[in-house]
């Protein structure tokens, strides 16, 4: 049976609901991270090509599954992985590749794009590539310092996860009062923090 | 050539130029220039300028390689005295020649900057340049402890307060011109009596 994964507004409407994402960066984390309150599992690292599993098990218990292409092992981040990432039935793909974000729209997934904040010299850059690939939504990260640079960023209409480095309630209460959508954290005691 | 000789000392500010124009260091403050985001050219004019570079970011810096006889070319003709750059491998060497090299650790994450730091070759004469600078403030003190030092804290300065807050932590920051000067007016003002 083929899954449908949510489209983007109703994948941004849960983690509206449900802000504090859980960020997994290692296989023993996935059991919590089912557990947690989180809506929504990213997960960072594994492997990309038995990532099916797990996302049932995910799925199962009802939490959404987002996939960073670019640092799961196993896949080259291109079209032919988004494809097989759909197939998996993940309900988004992250990708610091603009150009990869056409490809998983057309997938039926959430196009999420990687942002690195490095220096100011580069932050125009960084933006004028969310206008060029058109992502459902960008990450920040390190989306800690997100409320000392949110004055920096040119505008722009896509909604913000932050990530990286966010570690306690007061981060979190930091980073959605600068705006942020939502936050991803590897920290198991934030996962589902904050939900409505 | 390699020494045993430490590096010389940084000074707490660098003051970021693109090394087309002069750039000099308020008086009073402890600061030096970085060259980055530039070409050969101008650094090689600057090089010779009453205002020489103290750093340069190799890597940023077009028409230079980043190889050896790069660092060897900044290091020596140019004889600028720090040199930043993602090549561990390149840091090695500029210490080798009694210079300071400063390897590009990105602090985006926790777990990216473990992975970051793995490569770094941990000699002295050998210290990190840690970006965004402001993730400074954000870590714990074992992930502190564990950049080898000197750190510089460099990208996304952007006022007096922030600067204030990396210094603390970092032994360098790196800084806009503007950002330089009010450093500079805070500390003289800090130090007229009354």
């Amino acid at each position: 049976m083929s899954y449908t994964p949510p489209d983007a507004e109703a994948f941004i409407a849960r983690v509206a609901a449900d802000p504090c994402c859980a960020a997994i960066t290692a296989e023993e984390n996935l059991g919590a991270a089912i557990v947690s309150r989180a809506p929504v599992v990213f997960i960072l690292r594994g492997n990309g090509l038995a990532v099916a599993h797990d996302v049932r098990r995910i799925h199962d218990a009802g939490k959404l599954v987002a996939v960073h292409v670019d640092l799961v092992g196993g896949l080259r981040a291109d079209r032919s992985s988004v494809a097989w990432l759909a197939k998996s039935g993940v309900d988004a793909v992250i990708s610091s590749h603009g150009q990869l974000m056409s490809a998983i729209r057309h997938e039926g997934m959430t196009a999420i794009l990687r942002l690195l904040l490095v220096r100011r010299s580069q932050l125009d850059t960084a933006v004028a590539a969310i206008g060029r690939s058109a992502p459902d939504i960008v990450e920040i990260l390190p989306g800690v310092i997100l409320p000392s640079v949110i004055g920096l960023l040119p505008p722009f209409d896509v909604p913000v996860l932050a990530g990286g480095f966010v570690r306690t309630q007061a981060d979190v209460g930091a980073a959605l009062s600068a705006g942020a959508l939502g936050i991803t954290t590897s920290s198991q005691a934030l996962w589902g923090f904050g939900d409505n | 050539m390699t020494t045993d000789a430490a590096p010389g000392r940084l000074p707490a500010v660098l003051i970021a130029s693109d090394g087309r124009h002069p750039v000099y260091a308020p008086p009073g403050l402890d600061a030096g220039v970085l060259v980055r985001d530039t070409d050969l050219a101008a650094l090689v004019h600057r090089a010779a300028s009453d205002c020489p570079p103290l750093a340069v970011d190799l890597d940023s810096v077009a028409g230079l390689g980043s190889d050896d006889a790069a660092v060897d070319f900044v290091t020596g003709r140019l004889g600028i005295r720090a040199v930043l750059t993602r090549r561990p491998q390149l840091a090695a060497r500029v210490a080798a020649r009694g210079h300071l090299g400063l390897v590009h650790v990105f602090g985006y994450d926790s777990t990216g900057m473990v992975r970051s730091l793995e490569s770094h070759p941990r000699k002295m004469g050998i210290g990190s340049v840690l970006s965004p600078a402001l993730v400074i403030v954000h870590l714990r003190s074992d992930e502190l402890a564990d950049l080898p030092r000197p750190i510089v804290a460099y990208g996304l300065i952007d006022d007096v307060g922030d600067a204030r807050a990396c210094m603390a932590l970092a032994d360098a920051i790196v800084v806009r011109p503007a950002i330089a000067a009010k450093l500079a007016a805070e500390l003289e003002a800090s130090l007229v009596p009354g």
